[in-house]
């Protein structure tokens, strides 16, 4: 009945996640997913992340840019702006608390 | 990146777009916008097709309304596009990246030939040449439609006869198109489409602009020799009346040098006035039957033709007559033809007719 799956789990989380790896770096859509496959997150999609990528743009959370490369095609990059910082800020204690909980719950849970 | 993999690309985001069909254009543009770039960097890691990677393009589009935060009316109506327009896009996804592949092609052959590896990164350079060009072209565009005709804008745009404002126009058009150029590729869709086609307008603007221009280069330097110029402006033919206000014809004109006078161009208008035809006169004038004054004097006409005409006929009748001997009624008869010679004649065959029985 019950079924936990990374899918659905992430797709409460992806949100954050992207911005969480776009906090230090600018990136574009291919590189984003790189880094969330790097980061642990394997079972990412790739039209999830192309289409978060667009949400978080048109919700104002995110800057883009376009940058022409030497081989290939130009890439668009998105960066965090003040108003995506305050939001990875945000839903990142929420999610901390909630993530706390969970634990908490977890082991009480194992311990009985 | 080859043509198949453009070839791959292209049909699958038309795939994309197909089971998007339900979506509002404006969304689902903004959606697949960059998704061209997105896939070439997948295919690019190399590891099997985009249908491999990332599943079929209809389950792609699912993911992505789903992620995008779209309501879920973005699932394909049925009917919403028949099978044919469906085909018709994809065939002309592939068209699209058929020609892109051959521009890439076309790019790096004719690079070398210009001492670039690229074609592309020589035209780079003439950028801001271009920039400057579009400038000059949107002040003229822009005095050509304000222009009202009561003075000719020649190479400047002078928006009312004014070399200030025209100067001023150029300054700002020159200026605002090198900002417009030296800015960062703008990210709107519909503002880079704006550019690009106001772009070919003037480019447009441009090649017909450079034609009337050459065209009244050209025109300029014959009209001062053969329809402005000088006295005889417009001159076409000669008629020369002597004292009488008799009209001469076959005459002709020399200067002091003796070199002779060519006036008009050697073409008549019949009686019609309608066809034209070239004349055949020796002399002038070249068109006899189209005199400037029509009324003639007395006899002014008819004495200078009837003349010749009679005076061989003098000596002519003598002979004739003096040969036909028996014809006295013949040679009578024939003598009151010639109107104006007839007395002459008339008695030099009478004459000779009674010796001729003899």
């Amino acid at each position: 009945m019950l079924r936990v799956d990374a899918t659905q789990l992430l797709k409460g989380v992806l949100d954050l996640a992207v911005l969480a790896v776009l906090r230090d770096e600018d990136g574009y859509g291919y590189d984003i997913l790189r880094r969330l496959r790097a980061g642990g997150l394997e079972e990412v999609g790739d039209a999830s992340v192309y289409g978060t990528l667009r949400r978080l743009f048109n919700a104002g959370l995110l800057n883009s840019y376009v940058v022409p490369s030497d081989e290939g095609p130009h890439r668009k990059y998105y960066a965090l702006n003040e108003a995506g910082r305050a939001e990875l800020q945000r839903s990142g204690k929420v999610w901390q608390g909630f993530a706390s909980i969970m634990e908490d719950l977890l082991r009480e849970r194992g311990k009985a | 990146m080859n043509l198949t993999a453009q070839d791959e690309i292209a049909v699958y985001v038309e795939g994309v777009r197909q089971a998007l069909a339900g979506v509002p254009a404006g969304i689902r543009d903004e959606l697949l916008e960059d998704l061209p770039e997105h896939l070439a960097e997948v295919l690019a890691e190399g590891g099997g097709s985009l249908t491999e990677r990332l599943g079929p393009p209809e389950a792609y589009a699912a993911e992505l309304i789903a992620s995008a935060g779209i309501p879920a009316a973005g699932a394909r109506p049925a009917g919403g596009r028949s099978r044919l327009a469906d085909q018709a896009a994809e065939t002309a996804a592939r068209h699209r990246a058929r020609l892109r592949g051959f521009l890439d092609r076309a790019d790096v052959r004719i690079g070398p030939l210009l001492g670039y590896p690229k074609a592309s990164d020589f035209l780079v350079l003439l950028r801001p040449a271009w920039w400057v060009l579009r400038g000059y072209l949107a002040a003229m565009a822009a005095a050509v439609m304000l222009h009202d005709h009561s003075s000719p804008l020649g190479l400047l745009p002078r928006v009312g006869g004014d070399d200030f404002i025209a100067l001023l126009l150029l300054t700002l058009g020159i200026l605002g198109s090198v900002w417009l150029g030296r800015r960062t590729a703008p990210a709107g869709r519909w503002r880079r489409r704006a550019i690009r086609f106001g772009s070919a307008f003037l480019v447009l603007f441009a090649v017909i602009g450079f034609f009337e221009v050459d065209s009244a280069a050209q025109q300029d330097s014959y009209q001062e020799v053969s329809y402005n110029g000088g006295p005889f402006g417009g001159l076409d033919d000669v008629y020369v009346y002597d004292g009488q206000g008799r009209l001469l014809t076959g005459v002709h004109l020399y200067d002091q040098n003796g070199s002779p006078i060519l006036l008009g161009d050697g073409y008549c208008y019949d009686e019609t006035g309608i066809a034209l035809f070239e004349s055949r006169a020796m002399g002038y004038p070249q068109c006899p039957d189209t005199p400037p004054f029509n009324e003639r004097g007395p006899g002014a006409a008819a004495d200078p033709r009837a003349t010749p005409d009679a005076s061989p006929a003098t000596p002519d009748a003598s002979p004739a007559a003096s040969a036909a001997s028996p014809a006295t009624p013949g040679a009578s008869s024939a003598a009151p033809a010639p109107s104006s010679a007839a007395p002459t004649v008339g008695p030099s065959a009478e004459a000779s007719v009674p010796a001729a029985p003899r």
